[in-house]
């Protein structure tokens, strides 16, 4: 009972707190949502490739387009002869070519398209080894494989993550600052209100803990506002890179739907955390009791 | 921490071989006092004699370059940071320039310490109501600070030390912004408190005042103490 009515108390004296720094709540809170949106962004879009790599990294499949004139039976037959082959998948380039014309309205020009085998392996480690003897083939003008171009991409995830650190490092550096600043001037105004509350006896918690929830409450609004734009920014951007950009690419990419709640859920923990740490460190900074 | 309310029969506040310096410089020197459980004492002496020091030894606002300081027993020279609120909470203080709340009302300012403290509202009303009638403030409950006098400003603070029942009360220069004759009642409702069993020591270079009093007067000049006599007087020729 006793420790719950401490506990309102400070809650009330929070209240106050926000009540009495007007406008540079405001201040606080959106250089904070700024911050967390630019890291929610970052931390999603590293999550979808992420997950995308996964995915493609583990589809056993190269595709091999054919040059003119080579019969896809015969080298589809070849193809089968290699060990770790379990498949061989036969795309004639007239079938490749209809379907591409009834999905994207292409003019009518002589198609442009290979022969393509689509071959199924039966480990990954087998990927590259085979990739390999398929470029001896002198039918084969070029060959494609999912595990290659997810290392591609895990090179821009790679960099998106260190890129986003260090956008994060820098940008809670400052609101750290700009947080710091905020509580210190709470505290420069309620000096002579400490001083007499540490005479009296009251503890040092009662007086810091307004002011760490106050920081708190910083980081919870600014999380909230992130989580709202990151909400709109996800279901606005969805939709446009599955059907425009993924479409183009030639593997099926069922690992982008990386959800959205774990990154809220990650802003949020970080809004707090940066919102409460700040305040607590201004706060153990200048009152010395 | 219990020891500073159950400790009795001792002096309550004992200070040994206490020096204190401010940077090399000293402020008090060796210094031994003993203040029993009830007793009420003035600290005189000259501007610059360590009086507001020894205070602020005794509610752990400074510590002692050497010796020690009890207060119920217990060595308050060694408490831990997270201990000297507790300390604090078993003495009253009153300070001469009141230090009030002022966005807060007379009652709040005396509630404010039990709130934090958790105490229940029906308990605090009474506690505080209790507090403001020794001061004879219960009509002016709902006033703030800044519309009172100066000495029921004082009277506020001193609601304020003793609404927790501390059994001992200090005062550095309670009277130091205050007029003669308010002065004089300020120290004999300090009187009164002691009466009812709380140590008080008041510090002060109010001479008609002291010599009132007629109680036990201790001098200090020059960080020393030269002379600690009950039933005294302001010896001014001594202090010189
Ligand atoms: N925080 C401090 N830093 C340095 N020196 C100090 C400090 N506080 C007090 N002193 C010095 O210690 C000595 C005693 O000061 P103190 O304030 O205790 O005197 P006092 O008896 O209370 O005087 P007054 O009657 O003017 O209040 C003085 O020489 C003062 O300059
Ligand atoms: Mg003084």
């Amino acid at each position: 009972m006793r420790n719950i009515r401490i506990f309102l108390r400070v809650l009330r004296e929070t209240t106050i707190g926000l009540k009495r720094s007007g406008w540079s709540n405001w201040l606080v809170i959106s250089i904070l949502a700024v911050a967390l949106t630019i890291f929610g962004g970052v931390l999603q879009t590293t999550m979808a490739i992420k997950g995308v790599v996964s995915s493609w990294g583990s589809q056993l499949e190269i595709s091999a387009y054919l040059k003119d004139g080579f019969d896809p039976q015969k080298v589809a037959r070849n193809v089968s002869q290699l060990p770790d082959v379990q498949l061989v998948e036969i795309v004639p380039k007239e079938v490749a070519w209809a379907e591409m014309q009834t999905n994207y309205k292409v003019a009518a020009l002589n198609n442009p398209l290979p022969n393509t085998l689509h071959i199924k392996l039966a480990n990954v480690q087998a990927v590259e080894k085979t990739a390999d003897k398929l470029k001896t083939f002198s039918s084969i003008e070029h060959i494609r494989f999912p595990l290659k171009v997810a290392r591609n991409l895990n090179k821009v995830r790679q960099f998106l993550e260190i890129a986003g650190f260090v956008i994060t490092g820098a940008l809670s550096a400052a609101t750290l600052v700009v947080i710091g600043n905020t509580i210190h001037l709470v505290i420069q105004s309620r000096q002579r209100e400490i001083e007499i509350l540490s005479l009296t006896g009251v503890s040092p918690w009662y007086i810091k803990g307004p002011l760490i929830l106050q920081g708190a409450s910083y980081g919870m609004g600014a999380a909230l506002i992130a989580s709202a734009f990151l909400f709109g920014l996800h279901a606005y951007m969805d939709p446009y890179i599955h059907e425009q950009l993924l479409s183009f690419l030639p593997m099926n990419s069922t690992g982008l739907d990386a959800g959205l709640l774990p990154t809220l859920v990650v802003v949020l923990t970080l809004g707090v955390a940066v919102g409460a740490g700040g305040s607590a460190w201004t706060s153990g900074r200048f009152i010395k009791i | 921490m219990k020891a500073i309310l159950e400790i009795r029969g001792i002096a309550l506040i004992r200070l040994q071989n206490i020096h204190k310096e401010y940077n090399g410089k000293p402020a008090l020197i060796d210094v031994n006092l003993h203040i029993g459980l009830g007793e009420f004492a003035f600290l005189v002496g000259p501007s610059g004699a360590g009086k507001s020091t020894l205070m602020r030894l005794l509610y752990r606002e400074e510590s002692p370059t050497r010796g020690t300081v009890t207060i119920g027993g217990v060595n308050i020279t060694r408490l831990s940071r997270s201990q000297v609120p507790l300390l604090r909470r078993r003495l009253g203080i009153v300070f001469q320039d009141f230090k009030l709340l002022p966005r807060q009302t007379v009652f709040d300012n005396v509630a404010y310490v039990l709130r934090a403290l958790g105490v229940d509202e029906i308990d605090v009303r009474r506690r505080v109501s209790s507090a403001l009638a020794i001061v004879s403030l219960e009509d002016k409950d709902n006033e703030f600070p800044e519309n009172l006098s100066g000495g029921e400003q004082q009277r506020v603070g001193i609601a304020r030390a003793i609404v927790n029942g501390p059994p001992v009360l200090l005062a550095d220069e309670p009277t130091g912004n205050l007029d003669p004759q308010t002065s004089l009642e300020i120290v004999q409702l300090l009187d009164r408190i002691s009466q009812r069993g709380t140590t008080v020591l008041i510090s002060t270079h109010d001479q008609p005042i002291v010599d009132a009093m007629r109680k036990r007067v201790i001098s200090l000049k020059n960080g020393q103490v030269i002379s600690d006599v009950n039933s005294g007087i302001y010896e001014m020729e001594a202090l010189r």
